[in-house]
């Protein structure tokens, strides 16, 4: 693999920089965040227009097929600018879910919509004990004539409130699988979450009897890795605008007759989150460049830059409030929207913890018992 | 002739480290030297020394990916370096800031380790504020005579040459008054004491200088312009060799997590966890030594990544061989002398040696100041003296 970058991927990160400043600015950010609507869909349909949602999708899908580098950096971008939309879930989750199968028809169904923006979707796995381990799911997939029908609540589900498509990780004869159910059957239910991220939506999904459509040879673990991938990636990104809006402000913040970045104190918190960040960069980087690799090193790679990136994140954004002081505790300054963001992207698909354990099994550090 | 191939380099570094590998590292100082020295003439005679250095003056002049090949194969091999510090700071200094004269005397015989070259910057009251040294060179004629103390001078027991830093302007002047002078260690008035560390051990020297006569011709750059010449290196030779720390450490943390299941203490899950955490820091060590070498053969520049890896890595070390001390309990205290210590007591050695890796070649502080004034560009502390 190669760690930097060729010249069309600096152009297409310049793209979505420039995207996000000019069409999600924070204002646009703050103002879909207080509307009641979960993300703007002009917005989406501007992102679709350059071809976004489509950019890891294979060429015979309706996408652009480059990889996971690629997809790596819009989301890098997309959280660093904390733009609002469905992307993560229907292209970094539920587009991967399908694109890692081996069910050909089901790809054809779907793949194409979440190319064009014209179908969102997304992924269901955690249920209301909030646990992304794939054995803790509960929801059951029971046969009923040609197709199936899910029984159960998925909770913490990422756009699930506005998902035409549902990709539900349920459980058939005890084996799971991936199930997916589309928006308009009846026995879907899905409510939207208070959660403390305004910028992305969660919701409770119910299903009674929903009927839905086996994805064959669905792929979970491989699932699983590419989706903790693109977490790191969002994460990294956040992480690295935290760092910039702290550095920006310790430059022009004057106390003592003298900027605050020129205390020993400011200054080695910055050097100290630059190092953190740089090393998050590098295993983003990293995951992303051997992702979907058979081998172990791909699900090492994805569970320790989503494990690391979440703790930078979080301890990014929490500095990036102490340098601002008083100001970054206000609702007005966006400090707050990144620890929220942080936060939530820690949980998401696993918290620090649990990876990090997985990878004492992954590496062989603990025996298996 | 054909081109020799990459796999081809590398074979024939990897046959001639193989056949003619210098044996185990000697316990005894002298002995160690003797087998240092002996290895890095056997290497320079074969046209194998110095992969950035100038052909001229005995190196390789090699490309940046073939110094990389030769890294890796130099550490797979697990010969031994260059002796004292001369070769990776001096060396550079000379090869860019040197006259003719000063390459062709000085360089070839110090690639050859037929001369050993040791450092010697910091004094007792210029440690990190180095600008502040106060060992004058006065001219007398064709020479300068020198006064004053220096000291943490790695190895500079085991030298022929010092290279230093002297004031030859005013003391006001600081950094504009320093001059960078090459002094014979044999030389009168010239006395190296070992310093004692806090691992009982002596890695470390004072020196003292007492009318030690120095030619003008040894002075390296102009008069007063001794500190520009300071931080040299020679493109990026530093970087060819970041894998190869990360390799290093790898090999260390996986002796330690044997260690740690041979003595059941990875069903600790606390345990585990702390192991995970250092298996995670040495990949991501390895990540970015990954991305600084893609990004100067792709981009001619080490990049944001490199500035760190040195905050990344003294951390690391100290932070591992405290958590294998900690591991073996009562046990990890007994020290090296013990017959019953650990592994011959090398986590507690670590453990006590690594208090250095913070403080020398720049403490963590003045380093994590520079990383956030050069790299992300935070204003200079008004306190401190103009730069």
């Amino acid at each position: 693999m190669s760690a930097s970058f060729t010249e069309d991927q600096e152009d297409l990160r310049g793209l979505v920089r420039r995207f996000c400043a000019e069409r999600s600015p924070s204002g646009e950010v703050r103002r879909v965040m207080e509307s009641p609507e979960s993300w703007d869909p002009k917005l989406w349909s501007q992102l679709t227009e350059l071809g976004l949602p489509g950019i890891a999708i294979p060429e015979e899908y309706g996408g652009a097929g480059a990889g996971a580098v690629e997809l790596m950096i819009v989301v890098e971008e997309l959280g660093r600018a904390l733009l609002i939309s469905p992307y993560l879930s229907s292209v970094a989750f539920a587009g991967q879910a399908l694109s890692s199968s081996g069910d050909e028809a089901a790809k054809q169904r779907w793949l194409p919509g979440i190319a064009d923006g014209s179908v969102v979707a997304t992924l269901a796995v955690a249920e209301e004990t909030g646990s992304w381990e794939l054995d803790d799911a509960a929801t059951t997939a029971s046969r009923s004539g040609d197709g199936w029908t899910l029984n159960g609540t998925k909770s913490f589900v990422t756009d699930g409130d506005t998902a035409d498509l549902l990709l539900v990780v349920a459980r058939a004869d005890d084996e799971l699988g991936l199930f997916a159910v589309e928006r308009a059957v009846s026995g879907l239910r899905t409510e939207k979450l208070s959660m403390v991220d305004l910028t992305r939506d969660m919701a409770r999904v119910r299903l009674d009897d929903a009927p839905a459509t086996k994805v064959e040879q669905a792929d979970l673990a491989t699932t699983r890795d590419l989706v903790l991938t693109a977490l790191a990636a969002e994460q990294i990104g956040g992480a690295g605008r935290c760092l910039e809006m702290a550095v920006e402000y310790a430059k022009v913040r004057e106390q003592f007759g003298r900027p605050i970045g020129s205390f020993q104190a400011i200054k080695h918190k910055c050097a100290d989150l630059l190092v953190e960040v740089e090393s998050g960069r590098s295993a983003s980087y990293y995951a992303s460049g051997v992702a979907g690799q058979p081998g172990v090193e791909a699900a090492v790679a994805a569970a320790l830059a989503k494990a690391y990136c979440a703790d930078v994140y979080t301890h990014a954004a929490k500095e990036n409030i102490q340098i601002h002081g008083g100001i970054g505790f206000t609702w007005e300054h966006d400090a707050h929207l990144y620890l929220k963001r942080a936060k939530s992207d820690e949980v998401l698909f696993g918290s620090p913890a649990q990876h990090r354990s997985r990878l004492a099994a992954l590496t062989g550090i603990r025996e298996a018992r | 002739m054909t081109q020799e191939t990459d796999a081809e380099f590398r074979s024939r570094l990897r046959e001639f480290f193989t056949r003619h590998h210098p044996g185990r590292r000697p316990r005894d100082k002298r002995e160690r030297l003797a087998w240092q020295r002996a290895w890095n003439a056997k290497l320079f005679d074969a046209g194998l020394a110095g992969p950035s250095w100038p052909v001229e003056y005995g190196g390789m002049d090699l490309s940046f990916e073939r110094q990389v090949i030769y890294q890796e194969e130099f550490a797979r091999a697990r010969v031994p370096g260059p002796p004292a510090t001369g070769v990776g700071i001096a060396g550079p200094t000379i090869v860019t800031y040197g006259t003719e004269e000063q390459k062709k005397r000085w360089l070839p015989a110090m690639l050859r380790a037929d001369k050993v070259w040791a450092q010697a910057f910091s004094e007792p009251g210029a440690g990190s504020d180095l600008q502040a040294l106060r060992t004058t060179a006065r001219r007398d004629g064709e020479e300068y005579v020198v006064n004053g103390q220096k000291v943490w001078n790695s190895r500079a027991d085991e030298a022929d040459i010092l290279f230093t830093l002297v004031r030859t302007g005013t003391q006001e002047s600081r950094q504009h008054g320093i001059s960078y002078l090459v002094i014979d260690a044999h030389a009168p008035g010239v006395e190296v004491r070992p310093l004692r560390d806090l691992t009982g051990g002596s890695d470390f020297c004072e020196i003292f200088f007492d009318d030690v006569r120095v030619p003008v011709a040894d002075r390296i750059g102009e008069e007063n312009g001794g500190w520009q010449l300071v931080r040299t290196s020679l493109g990026h030779e530093r970087a060819a060799g970041a894998m190869n720390q990360a390799a290093m450490y790898r090999r260390v943390l996986d002796e330690l997590i044997r260690l740690a299941t041979e003595r059941g203490a990875t069903a600790d899950p606390l345990v585990c966890d702390r192991l995970v955490e250092f298996d995670v820091r040495v990949r991501v060590m390895r990540y970015n030594a990954m991305r600084i070498i893609d990004s100067i053969t792709t981009a001619g520049e080490p990049g944001p990544a490199s500035s760190i890896s040195r905050i990344l890595i003294s951390r690391f070390e100290q932070d591992l061989h405290e958590f294998a001390v900690d591991l073996l309990g009562a046990t990890g205290l007994l020290t090296r002398e013990s017959t019953e210590a650990v592994q011959s007591g090398r986590w507690l050695y670590g453990f006590l040696r690594t208090r250095a890796s913070t403080i020398g070649a720049g403490t963590l502080e003045i380093q994590r100041n520079t990383v956030a004034e050069q790299v992300l560009g935070l204003p200079y502390d008004p306190a401190m003296p103009a730069r």
